[in-house]
């Protein structure tokens, strides 16, 4: 056990390296930016002076300091949780994206769940009729699925359900002119029928991945000389599939999960932006037509840092699941 | 169908019929091609693959040369419906839109095309070197390959291209192909590992070969299958990307790739308007394509992978 500490402490430690250099990466990229903020902070208003302001907002935005200076108070502000305010909501950015990351997680959180689920099963089914009718039809769903546009998906699922028979509302995440709180039965229900679309966009648009994996993997399983063994003893598919081949398939399933935090992210994106639901992704396109670089900046750091806690959480999990890596 | 693997052997026999020795060689690498792209078209990815690339391959030429309406034209109806002169009808300025999306092949293939490219090339030089060189070398290359893996692509893309601003088609296929090299370059490093670890490589050592050299000749004739299997579903993916890129107003502004032309049916209300063609048609395109490319990557796959063949 004492190597598999050695060897989390690594991860621990190249995670941590990663993060910091996400920050680093986040700093400079941020100051080659062509739009300079002190002047972009300036109101219209010709009676104002504006040499006057513009060299306050310098001094406000910590910008008049040697580019050293600036970096060791930005690490510094980063560590102590001190992020900067919204251009655009003139608050906090911590303040400004709880709304939105909370009505993302929601989104993310149902689609995730739903895309694995159905996904993983059928996986399970192509694999068990490798070469079949249903394999091929499964598949080729999967692939012709994988190649697409995941916005102009969600542009068609809304012309057809919402706009042509209208069924579902064409976006937000609530009724315009409703407020989401305090929830009651009614305003549950509008929001689920508020979710619909955008869930059944991301569901489809990343199930392909998870049934082509989970099938090429069960298919390698498979052909294990401990699986002839298993049927060899007598056991009937349902066992072996149940106690012998599922649960070494679904090992790469979690390294999977963890890959695709950062692609789940971008589909999210997209159907936040088409089906206007202000979630983390809709701010983030509107914050660039603004230009609120330290909403960007927040978001970049909040992104990368979840995928790496993705990717560590998968190394953790795979250690728990499967005995053979903690040898390692 | 004719063999491959029986032509392509003759041609170069012929052509290169002055000098026996180099055309014996020459055969015998057209006899291996033949096989290999033989093996290829059997598979039925491989063939509907290349059957798709082909029919939009004839729709470039088609619309450089021969498009009945000029792209930029104005002076049709607005958001005429379909019919027999404007089959996909026409957009919110009277432009026609099959014209339109055939004119955006051309443009979104070599978004594609490029990207790849770049981010092949700088993937392979990257892994490579890393898995090669092993040791601190490697462990700063890598991490540094996990900040790229790390941050969300479309964040990335979308800070990277703000930063360029009024991105043109160049900067848009830099953008792509320098956020997309991380996974190319982790898969050619793993092989690599592998690779230095054979008997051929000591053998070349012991024989005193230096380090470019065992790079050059050893290491890299054996990642170029796995580069090549890579760099065509790389394309797919550089194509896609491009599309999101546009959609969310960043794509090129100084020629029009489906994406754009998707960006605009969007933004110009074809949606209400109830011009179907115009989202489906661009958006089909992307998704064909797409589906061609990743046919081929593995048709590729199984071909230069033996041990695929066997499932």
């Amino acid at each position: 056990m004492a190597s598999f500490r050695r060897v989390m402490t690594q991860r621990l430690f190249n995670a941590f390296l990663t993060i910091v250099m996400i920050m680093i990466l986040n700093f400079f990229l941020f100051r080659i930016m062509p739009v300079d903020p002190a002047l972009l902070m300036i109101p219209r208003d010709p009676d104002l002076d504006t040499m006057r302001i513009y060299e306050d907002n310098l001094v406000k935005f910590g910008l008049d300091k040697e580019l050293h200076e600036q970096f060791i108070i930005y690490m510094k502000m980063t560590f102590t949780g001190d992020w900067g305010t919204s251009y655009i909501y003139k608050t906090p950015v911590l303040e400004a994206l709880a709304g939105p990351l909370a009505w993302t997680a929601l989104l993310l959180g149902i689609s995730s769940l739903l895309t694995f689920v159905i996904g993983m099963y059928l996986g399970k089914v192509a694999a068990r009729r490798r070469g079949k009718n249903a394999d091929l039809a499964i598949t080729g769903f999967g692939l012709f699925f994988y190649g697409m546009p995941i916005f102009w998906f969600a542009i068609i699922l809304m012309l057809i359900f919402a706009v042509e028979i209208p069924i579902f509302p064409t976006g937000g995440y609530v009724t315009s002119g409703i407020h989401p709180f305090p929830l009651t039965i009614d305003k549950i229900f509008d929001i689920l029928m508020h979710l619909v679309l955008p869930v059944a966009t991301l569901v489809v648009g990343a199930i392909a991945g998870i049934i082509l994996i989970m099938r090429n993997s069960l298919v390698d399983v498979l052909t294990e000389d401990y699986v002839t063994t298993a049927y060899a003893k007598g056991l009937t598919e349902k066992q072996v599939m149940k106690s012998h081949a599922s649960p070494n398939a679904r090992l790469p399933i979690v390294t999977t999960i963890a890959m695709d935090t950062a692609f789940i992210l971008g589909g999210a994106f997209q159907v936040e932006w088409v089906f206007g639901y202000r979630g983390i992704g809709w701010t983030t396109i509107d914050a660039i037509d603004r230009s609120d670089y330290p909403l960007l900046q927040f978001i970049f750091l909040i992104g990368g840092t979840a995928v790496v806690a993705a990717n560590l959480f998968a190394d953790l999990a795979l250690v728990k699941l499967d005995p053979r890596v903690s040898i390692v | 169908m004719v063999k491959l693997e029986k032509v392509l052997p003759k041609y170069a026999r012929k052509a290169f019929s002055l000098n026996p020795v180099i055309a014996d060689k020459m055969g015998l690498s057209a006899r291996n091609l033949g096989r290999t792209a033989d093996h290829f078209l059997n598979t039925w990815m491989g063939k509907v693959g290349i059957i798709i690339l082909a029919f939009f391959l004839l729709v470039i030429i088609y619309s450089q040369l021969f498009m009945p309406y000029d792209n930029n034209e104005s002076a049709l109806p607005t958001y005429a419906p379909m019919s027999w002169e404007h089959p996909f009808g026409t957009d919110a300025r009277g432009r026609d839109v099959l014209t339109r999306t055939a004119h955006g092949t051309l443009a979104s293939l070599t978004v594609g095309l490029m990207a790849m490219a770049i981010s092949m090339g700088m993937g392979t030089l990257v892994g490579l070197a890393s898995g090669y060189w092993g040791g601190w070398r490697d462990n700063v290359i890598m991490r540094i390959n996990d900040v790229f893996l790390s941050i969300p692509w479309l964040v990335l893309m979308i800070v990277i291209s703000a930063i360029l601003g009024n991105p043109s088609l160049f900067t848009v296929i830099l953008v792509i192909g320098v956020t997309g090299w991380s996974t190319t370059a982790r898969i050619i490093r793993s092989q690599v590992l592998s690779l230095k670890e054979r008997q051929f490589v000591e053998r070349a050592k012991a024989l005193g070969a230096g380090e470019w050299h065992i790079m050059k000749k050893h290491i890299f004739p054996n990642v170029v299958p796995l580069v090549f299997a890579n760099a065509i579903l790389t394309i797919a993916i550089a194509i896609l990307s491009e599309s999101t890129l546009s959609f969310i107003g960043l794509g090129p502004q100084d020629v029009e790739t489906w994406g754009k032309v998707l960006e605009n049916a969007y933004s110009t209300g074809a949606v209400t308007a109830g011009q179907w063609p115009f989202i489906v048609m661009p958006g089909l395109c992307i998704v064909f394509v797409v589906l061609a490319f990743t046919f081929i990557g593995y048709a590729m796959d199984e071909v230069l992978n033996p041990k695929l063949r066997k499932r």
